[in-house]
């Protein structure tokens, strides 16, 4: 019997959003994602209060906005521990080192025989193996977490930007060639635009697996800081609502990381077919 | 292969059948010697005499008891005082049962090059590894009776996560690293550093041992008549295989050995734990102690700013069921 609210805040959001659909505007595009989401947290508020979940196995939205609004420091010193410091700087270093590599490979045959295997393996490796011994190497602060991140990035962008210096014709190629284009004038001015859409979709690719980097490798050892340290040991004190603060903060900047690099490449390839709507 | 199978069958069996005589039992950490009793009592058969049906599940680094006895995945835990107060005071209501463990065996290893003599002085502007899901009550306890912030600085100490290995200690990314008698400590002698080169501070001779090892379930457990005799009848066969594996520590080793499922574990190393934890259960016949008790919780609530329970637990601890598996 106590479903039956539960099914009908669903039906409800579900009737409204059948009616919304047969407005095609803006707004009411973004209305119906927003309405959905809605519904999702009302009907967890509720079922954590009807079934009476205990807080250690799932805790309402309501305790974990609380416990986020409670908790605004400490989640900025973890968010700019793992985020900013670990996963941010990783992130860049990973990319240019891939960026630069994929060019001298482009360059050079006799390179891109040995260094993609080697890529693949290094990309192959998981994460939890590589992650106690880069914390040897780098310490514990988040210099290794940074590692980690690099090691992660860098061949997903790698393949890409090496996908991305051939995706040009051979007509204009040739064209280069017959104003007598040198190497650095015909990569700068044709292949590294042409590359851009191959680039930034590792670039978005490697923005999640950056967060996911940073956050597990604090599990291996970590200053007490830390989105990772936050998330393993409050699960040990019970504090379960501080980690699902700590998830929803990992969730939004996540997807705000995410949005920033889809805003930059709109930006930078707005000649490309995909970019117009 | 052939054990999931085992237990897979298992399991269905008592998905259809959870008898008040069924207990499971979810340890602290991994299969080691540091469980040996329960292990013995199963394999002995002491279990089956008294009646009870117990199903073992070893723990692990990313598994908190407390948060699985909340779950309904386990009737028992295996669980420090300090986190089991702390649990309670959060709102899980869980009561000791049994204290198979007199003494404590933790303490921090520290680098000998390193200058450290007395706690009381040297660590200000030192690092130190600690372990956390609950481990770290202990240590945060002892550094408020020092006076010493764990938010680092020259005045402070700086704390870091310790992983699951003594590598810190090694690579000397930290001054002292926290081990237990009977695990850690054998690891870093194992690593190639000899006693010369370590200084030990075991939290018993510092005066802030707390009580470890203690058997904990939650109030509404206790409500039950049948499982509280079923839970009176495993405490009595656990006491017995704990007595049997301290007069034969390599016999439990191997019966460690045989139940570890990760293949992770050596016999040797399994005898010196046994051996080593033989000297905790000493001077215990599983009935907690009213002046352990009160001690454990003094240092627990002896906190700063920062103390790890902030008033005295009530109905924390029951003698009812050691009571009638002694009489």
């Amino acid at each position: 019997m106590s479903a039956l609210p539960l099914l009908g805040v669903w039906l409800g959001g579900w009737a409204l959003n059948i009616w919304l659909a047969r407005f095609d505007t803006r707004a009411t595009r973004a209305l119906v994602a927003v309405i959905f989401g809605a519904t999702i947290v009302i009907l967890w508020e509720m079922a954590v209060r009807i079934y009476a979940i205990p807080t250690v196995i799932l805790p309402a939205p309501s305790q974990i906005a609380d416990s986020f609004v409670a908790n605004r420091s400490i989640l900025w010193t973890d968010f700019v521990q793992t985020i900013l410091r670990g996963a941010l700087t990783g992130w860049v270093i990973g990319a240019l080192a891939a960026i630069l590599t994929a060019i001298a490979i482009d360059r050079s045959p006799f390179l891109q025989r040995g260094l993609l295997p080697i890529g693949n393996f290094v990309a192959a490796l998981p994460i939890v193996g590589i992650a106690p011994i880069l914390v040897m190497w780098f310490g514990f602060d988040w210099q290794s977490k940074a590692a980690v991140v690099v090691v992660m990035v860098f061949f997903p962008i790698l393949v890409n930007m090496v996908a991305g210096l051939k995706a040009t014709d051979p007509m204009q190629r040739d064209l280069m060639a017959s104003w007598a284009a040198p190497y650095g004038a015909s990569l700068w001015k044709l292949r590294l635009p042409a590359a851009m859409p191959f680039l930034f979709n590792g670039l978005k690719i490697t923005t999640t697996l950056a967060l996911i980097g940073a956050i597990v490798a604090e599990f291996f050892g970590s200053p007490t800081r830390g989105m990772g340290f936050r998330i393993s040991t409050a699960v040990g004190r019970l504090d379960l609502p501080l980690v699902w603060a700590e998830i929803v903060v990992a969730a939004l900047a996540g997807t705000l990381f995410y949005g920033l690099v889809a805003l930059i490449e709109k930006k930078v390839t707005f000649w490309h077919p995909s970019q117009r709507t | 292969m052939r054990h999931l199978m085992l237990s897979a069958a298992g399991l269905a069996l008592m998905a259809g059948a959870a008898k008040a005589d069924d207990l499971t039992l979810q340890l602290k950490w991994v299969t080691q010697a540091q469980f040996a009793g329960y292990y013995v009592a199963q394999d002995q058969g002491f279990y089956e005499e008294e009646g009870v049906n117990v199903t073992i599940l070893p723990g692990g680094p990313d598994i908190a008891p407390t948060q699985v006895l909340a779950g309904g995945g386990a009737d028992v835990v295996v669980e420090w005082m300090p986190a089991a107060l702390a649990a309670r005071e959060r709102g899980l209501p869980l009561v000791n049962i049994a204290q198979p463990f007199k003494s404590s065996g933790m303490m921090l290893t520290c680098l000998a090059e390193t200058g450290i003599t007395d706690p009381a002085t040297d660590f200000a502007g030192k690092t130190l590894g600690v372990w956390f899901s609950g481990n770290e009550y202990p240590f945060l306890s002892w550094m408020n009776t020092l006076g010493l912030s764990t938010e680092g600085g020259p005045e402070g100490v700086t704390v870091l996560k310790q992983g699951f290995n003594v590598d810190p200690l090694l690579q000397k990314q930290a001054a002292c690293i926290s081990t237990m008698t009977y695990n850690e400590y054998g690891q870093v002698l194992d690593a190639g550093l000899t006693e010369d080169d370590l200084i030990t501070f075991k939290y018993e001779d510092q005066g802030v041992a707390t009580l470890e090892d203690g058997l904990y379930v939650l109030e509404s457990t206790l409500e039950d008549s049948e499982k509280v005799t079923s839970l009176v009848r495993f405490v009595r066969a656990s006491m017995r295989g704990w007595e049997w594996a301290a007069e034969n520590p390599e016999e439990a080793a191997r019966i460690v050995l045989e139940n570890d499922e990760t293949g992770a574990q050596t016999l040797e190393h399994q005898t010196r734990m046994m051996s080593e934890i033989a000297l905790l259960l000493e001077g215990s016949d599983g009935t907690l102690d009213e002046a352990d008790y009160q001690r454990t919780v003094d240092i627990l609530l002896a906190g700063g700013s920062d103390p790890v329970i902030s008033a005295a637990p009530e109905g924390a601890w029951v003698s009812t069921i050691t009571d009638r598996a002694f009489d």
